[in-house]
């Protein structure tokens, strides 16, 4: 059984995300790392890999930079890594073709992916891909278990959580897990040495990244927040209830 | 300006004090640029170790006076010890990726960078070097592991600056030797499964592999420290301790051994210190940064930005220092002296970065909830073991003058 | 231009973020139609202001969430400009429908002016992308971020019968309805501190928790005297949270605290001294005691529509 991982380097949760002139300052940004959803998508690939023998294949799509994502995910146990190098921006339709492409090419039923990136927010990418695919999709999983016909998905609903049992092919979208996730050892990184990266472009995947009708125009900083403000006695608590959802938005 | 009025202070870059999502380690000169890749992935597996694993348990640690076993079975797996060791199961890593192991080590505790430094330097190295092919096979794959920890005696009661003139002594007894005396300020000695004893056999300064269990010995912890809290620290002693013939390391004689061990456990501190000054002066100024007083965060004046500066400097200098001693050291173009110059500066720098830290953080200073009352008090016990900062002085007075200055009247 | 809007069910019925998905569709203009997989709730639906029509969909597949399963039976009603609420099942079968329908998505918008214009959130709220959308999209829309369409409206309401199948079956469901979160995951915390007098007080915090879904935090002083599990604890020996709104109760704000929240996004102090520290950082802060402003501000979140 072979298991793709997608996999996007993204700056670290840690680094300050600078922006200049309407756009992310990549070259500020201090430090690059596999995107904590995708890092639990890794982690549970491994598990397949240990558990069934499963392959596991690293796929990321990004620029130069980012071969160092497959670099981390092959030191903790990746089998094979493939790097679509892309530079710039990409519709989120071109990407997820580009990456069903990449899918296909190396032959996975099944396949892991962060339910969103730590820089877009987006969350597309797993169903998109699997609708492209024409593979069964499951999203917000905690956890997956190889089955005799298929997988069982442990995933999160409104109401709590859920057990569903799905068949292959499919792509799985990680939520963070209760699993703890491996970290690299010495041996894994000088192995992730020798492990060769394919790298491929676009054009090699027969995929086209032209525009789609939904373009960035900027990235601009939030809007400072207003001054604090101070009021007095209990009953200014209901006037703060009513700020919190009409003015901050966050209840 | 009123009290109330921090996050709109006008023209203050406020944004240190928001971004407190993790550590900063300070590279002002970018020097972990020169790393190679795996260093510099080394690096970050460690890194990301210490601050799940390490900071937040530390402290609590230090309270109760223990060193975690899972701390010994996480740093075996994560396959860093004996570091630069190759072969027998070592990871076979140049001496520049010691050093920067030992530095993220010791950004979280001196005690867990001593308990690498101690395995690694001071009891895998000697038997690497100095072994049978038996002893290497039998012990270093399970130390590389940290299944088995080492120790090493070397220092005694009444001798400590002058090991020379060490008392305990083996004699020969058969297929045995036996060992009498005793060993003080020895990191892990009661929690290790091997010690490396150095003793006199006829004289003759020889190191012996002494093994737990072994008849007659025993490793008594010592209680009451005020620093190195989270490390084991021990008194071994022999009484008519049986040891087979085959437990002596065959390769060395007088103290080039043991000082063969000391001078790679010195260049790991040399790296180690850094890591505990980084912590200090990344405290130091996230703390500034917040602590208002008159109005305005502290880091707003000019008595304060002079110490951070300082410290910069000092950190700065004291990182340059230790990366081209890396390469010295990897090129095998070095000399004792080059380690004990960076030993003892960087660790004067660091413990005084610990204090002036502390000085920055006011009364709160001196609480747990910040690690530099924690890195200052450690900082004294790595100021004096593994060569004392006036001994290695001396070493550079002798090397100056070509006059020791050790003894009088000889 | 038309607009389809994809609505989403909650216990209750329809989901509350519909009359704002609504009032996204009369910015980008023409035709609305509503669809409602599954059915439930399409009189509600029918009654908002704007809507032209509801479409109810009746099928098997429409018993479990199964995005996949649930794209395909909608595609071939689904026209114009998508638009769906930004849960996590919105954003899921929003992807899922963008790339049947061979169209872009954009998640979690939180304004939206014609051309269409829209600005979203990235980098966790630390940065904020504007985006130009040219052509039909699917666009989801985060709760509580526009107005509401009002009431008064009567669209008609048609049923069509999907044949589609799942794709997957549920084993077990298991609802979680009191488990604690949390600080660290939490989005929302309240916290107490030694202002609450008595350990017992917590109870009172968890209240307000459980009806905001929120985690419980504390400071290190309470943890420590009240012997609370360290896991509570927020500051700079314990968890440096940084949720979308911190709420703090009877907690004066030392440097370790402000240390371990000052980064949230929305920070609400209850302190009766005036010269507590934690106002310094507070976004809103209530000068009174907690016993009598703790009621009336969990009273008015209960109050909220």
């Amino acid at each position: 059984m072979k298991v793709a991982v997608l996999i996007k380097q993204v700056p670290d949760t840690t680094a300050k995300v600078g922006i200049i002139s309407g756009s992310v300052d990549e070259g500020a940004i201090s430090k690059w790392s596999i995107s904590p959803y995708d890092e639990y998508a890794l982690e549970s690939a491994l598990s397949l890999q240990s558990g069934s023998g499963a392959t596991v294949v690293a796929i990321t799509l990004g620029p130069e930079r980012s071969s160092k994502s497959l670099i981390d995910a092959a030191a903790v146990g990746a089998d094979e890594l493939l790097h679509v190098v892309h530079d710039g921006a990409l519709g989120s339709l071109s990407l997820q073709k580009a990456l069903s492409e990449a899918v296909t090419r190396v032959g996975a039923e099944v396949v892991l992916v962060g339910k969103q990136a730590a820089d877009t927010n987006s969350g597309s990418t797993g169903p998109g891909v699997a609708k492209i695919l024409n593979y069964s999709c499951v999203g917000l999983v905690s956890r997956i278990e190889a089955g005799s016909d298929g997988f069982e998905a442990t995933r999160s609903t409104p109401s709590g959580i859920e057990r569903v049992s799905v068949k292959l092919p499919c792509v799985f979208a990680f939520d963070k897990g209760d699993v703890e996730l491996r970290r690299p050892n010495v041996r894994g990184i000088m192995m992730a040495k020798k492990k060769p990266i394919e790298r491929i472009t676009l054009a090699d995947l027969g995929v086209d990244s032209t525009g789609e009708g939904v373009s960035t125009t900027s990235v601009d900083y939030p809007p400072e927040k207003p001054e604090g403000q101070r009021f007095e006695g209990p009953d200014s608590a209901a006037e703060v209830a009513t700020k919190l959802r009409e003015e901050a938005n966050v209840i | 300006m009123g009290p109330f009025e921090l996050r709109t202070l006008k023209g203050l870059d406020l944004s240190g004090c928001t971004d407190i999502m993790g550590y900063e380690a300070l590279d002002f000169y970018d020097v972990d640029s020169l790393l190679t890749d795996e260093e510099l992935m080394i690096r970050d597996a460690v890194r990301g170790w210490v601050d799940e694993s390490v900071i937040p348990k530390i402290e609590n640690a230090c309270r109760e006076g223990v060193f975690l076993d899972e701390w010994r079975q996480e740093i075996g797996s994560m396959g860093i010890l004996g570091a630069p060791l190759k072969g027998y199961g070592c990871p076979g890593l140049s001496y520049t990726a010691y050093g920067v192991i030992c530095r993220e080590l010791e950004r979280g505790d001196s005690g867990i960078r001593s308990f690498a430094s101690v395995q690694g330097s001071l009891a895998m190295y000697p038997i690497w070097d100095f072994g049978s092919e038996d002893q290497k096979e039998k012990y270093l794959p399970r130390m590389a592991t940290g299944e088995l920890i080492g120790c090493f005696g070397l220092t005694e009661p009444d001798y400590g600056s002058n090991p020379g003139d060490m008392v305990t002594k083996a004699t020969e007894d058969g297929d045995s030797f036996i060992l009498n005396g005793a060993k003080m300020w020895i990191t892990n000695g009661t929690i290790a499964d091997l010690a490396i004893v150095w003793a006199k056999l006829d004289g003759v300064i020889r190191g012996f592999i002494v093994e737990k269990g072994d008849p007659g010995f025993s490793a008594p912890e010592m209680k009451g420290k005020h620093s190195l809290k989270a490390s084991v620290t021990s008194e071994l002693v022999f009484q008519d301790c049986r040891i087979p013939k085959d437990r002596i390391l065959p390769g060395v004689k007088g103290l080039r051994g043991p000082f063969s061990c000391l001078n790679n456990a010195r260049f790991g501190i040399s790296w180690g210190a850094i890591g505990s000054a980084q912590a200090c002066y990344d405290s130091a100024r996230s703390y500034a940064l917040s602590r208002i007083q008159f109005d305005h965060p502290i880091a707003a004046y000019q008595l304060v930005q002079n110490k951070l500066a300082w410290m910069l400097r000092e950190i700065t200098k004291g990182q340059l220092l230790a990366y081209h001693l890396g390469k010295k050291k990897d090129a095998g173009e070095w000399i004792p002296e080059h380690i004990s110059l960076a030993k003892m500066n960087n660790v004067d720098i660091a413990l005084e970065i610990a204090r002036v830290s502390r000085d920055i953080h006011g009364a709160n200073g001196i609480l747990d909830e910040y690690p530099v009352m924690r890195h200052m008090a450690n900082l004294e016990s790595v100021k004096t073991y593994e060569g004392t900062h006036d001994i290695h002085n001396l070493i550079l007075g002798r090397h100056i003058t070509g006059i020791q200055a050790f003894t009088k009247g000889a | 231009m038309s607009t389809t809007i994809i609505a989403e069910q909650q216990e209750e019925g329809i989901h509350s973020t519909l009359p704002q998905l609504v009032h996204a569709a009369s910015v980008i203009g023409g035709e609305c139609t509503v669809i409602i997989p599954g059915g439930g709730g399409e009189s509600e639906a029918s009654e908002i202001v704007g809507v032209d029509r509801v479409l109810k969909f009746n099928g098997s597949c429409f018993s479990v969430f199964d995005s996949q399963s649930w794209s395909s039976a909608l595609k071939g009603s689904v026209g114009g400009t998508v638009l769906l609420a930004s849960t996590p099942r919105g954003r899921e079968l929003g992807a899922s429908l963008a790339a049947e329908l061979g169209m872009s998505v954009v998640q979690d918008v939180t304004s939206i002016s014609e051309g269409i214009n829209v600005e979203r959130p990235v980098f966790s709220g630390k940065a904020i992308e504007k985006v130009t959308i040219s052509s039909p999209a699917v666009i989801t829309i985060r709760a509580n971020s526009l107005d509401s369409a009002g009431n008064g409206g009567s669209a008609p309401i048609s049923t069509i019968d999907s044949g589609e199948d799942l794709r997957m079956a549920v084993e077990e469901a298991i609802t979680k309805a009191s488990e604690k979160i949390d600080v660290s995951e939490a989005d929302i915390i309240i916290s107490g501190g030694r202002g609450l007098g008595d350990v017992s007080n917590f109870e009172k915090l968890e209240e307000v928790a459980s009806t905001l879904g929120a985690a419980v935090g504390a400071s290190r002083a309470v943890v420590d005297e009240w012997g609370l599990p360290h896991s509570m604890q927020v500051g700079q020996t314990g968890k440096t949270v940084t949720p979308s709104l911190y709420i703090a109760v009877g907690i004066s704000g030392a440097i370790q605290h402000l240390a371990g929240m000052r980064s949230s996004s929305y920070i609400v102090a209850i302190n009766k001294d005036p010269e507590a520290p934690i106002f310094t950082v507070a976004d809103y802060g209530i000068v009174a005691s907690w016993e009598d402003a703790l009621p009336v501000l969990h009273d008015s979140i209960k109050a909220l529509p």
